[in-house]
């Protein structure tokens, strides 16, 4: 990790493959790039297996690209189709037993806070709603409660994608998956809520149709979490297999979605708001 | 044999707009020529999926990508 780590030694430059060589060259280390410039970067994440269409791995596209200091970032995922494209990119990338993210993640982030004491090491947890919600939801409730300063984003396709479509607490009330044939019989859980009381500074729930937006909420977030506490963002990432969306109409879904119960949200406290205000006069004035 | 996007450069130049390369889901994929001022695929890394042909055609009726069949190595 770090700027020097990741620049090729001199002489060596012919001997490193193809893609590193542009990832160093014109890619992200060591300078801000804006979301809109995509296509004209080379990116950190690679080609990875998620399925065709799937709006999750567009997610972690722009998640990538809207990194405010990527070599000094480290990612953390867990099982779910997440990790196949997190673990395909130039960041490091921890992959725990399913659930336990966010207590590695303290962990992780205090350990570098004690090692590094004058730099930001940003430590981000990217998972599913099953990850997040269910199975490891007593480990991101209790780093929320405790105020650990990092980013926790959850990727909700509102399904156990990976092993094949059983309902997760966040699967819609009545909706029939593959293995919930009688249709869900409870209300999703109300994510967004629960962070805002169990401790989180700022919280933003989206669907991704808005790449500059996804990508301001990403910063801010991980820039809130480096001075204040835990900060969430509860993204809509639909699976289109389990779902049964036909590709070509997976964008249309998000923006369905968008206008219904995944409406763009944000909530700060007051002193990360001040903070941010602060930031966006000075970033006027230069 | 697979089915991958191509965009039709001369039609795509006219615009200079790039909303397919914003929203589709595979990284490096969809890339943009700035000297041409159009979207080019790199058919290696596209999967099919058609979400830039949504964008092209059905949001902004501007039907600048069509999908067609490559054998491998082409
Ligand atoms: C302790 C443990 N229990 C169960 C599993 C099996 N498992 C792997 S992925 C997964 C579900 C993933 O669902 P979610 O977290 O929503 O991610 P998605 O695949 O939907 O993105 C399960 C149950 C596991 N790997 N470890
Ligand atoms: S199973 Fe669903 S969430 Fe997983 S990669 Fe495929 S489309 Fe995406
Ligand atoms: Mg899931």
């Amino acid at each position: 990790m770090g700027l020097e780590y990741v620049k090729i030694s001199p002489g060596f430059e012919r001997y490193m493959p193809r893609d590193y060589v542009d990832l160093v060259k014109m890619g992200q280390f060591g300078r801000q790039v804006d979301v809109m410039d995509l296509g004209q970067f080379k990116e950190l994440v690679e080609d990875h297996p998620m399925c065709a269409g799937c709006y999750m791995a567009y997610f972690i596209r722009i998640f990538y690209a809207s990194l405010p200091n990527p070599e000094d970032t480290i990612v953390l995922g867990t099982a779910g189709c997440a990790r196949l494209a997190l673990s395909q990119a130039a960041v490091p990338f921890i992959y725990g037993n399913y659930g336990d993210t966010n207590a590695v993640a303290s962990g992780l982030k205090r350990a570098l806070t004690i090692r590094f004491p004058d730099k930001h090491k940003d430590v981000v947890v990217i998972a599913g709603d099953g990850g997040l919600m269910d199975i490891g939801f007593g480990m991101t409730m209790h780093s929320w409660f405790r105020r650990e300063k990092f980013t926790t984003i959850m990727v909700d396709n509102e399904v156990y994608g990976n092993t094949g479509g059983q309902e997760s607490g966040m699967s819609p009330k009545g909706v029939q998956l593959k293995m919930a044939p009688k249709g869900k019989q409870f209300d999703k859980i109300n994510a967004v809520e629960l962070a805002k009381v169990a401790g989180c500074v700022y919280v933003a729930k989206l669907s991704p149709t808005n790449p500059k937006r996804i990508a301001k909420v990403i910063r801010r977030a991980i820039l809130a979490a480096r001075h204040f506490g835990p900060t969430f963002i509860h993204a809509y990432t639909s699976c289109n297999i389990e779902y049964s969306i036909p590709t070509r109409e997976v964008l249309a879904d998000a923006r369905n979605r968008e206008k219904k119960d995944f409406k763009f949200y944000e909530w700060m406290t007051d002193e990360v708001k001040e903070y941010f205000e602060e930031m966006e006069k000075k970033e006027v004035k230069a | 044999m697979y089915f991958v996007a191509k965009v039709k450069e001369d039609e795509c130049a006219k615009y200079n707009c790039k909303q397919c390369v914003l929203f589709c889901p595979e990284p490096n994929c969809i890339n943009f020529l700035e000297k041409k001022g159009t979207a080019w695929v790199w058919p290696d890394k596209c999967k099919g999926c058609e979400i830039c042909v949504y964008v092209c055609s059905d949001l902004l009726k501007r039907n600048c990508i069509e999908m067609v069949m490559v054998q491998a190595g082409d």
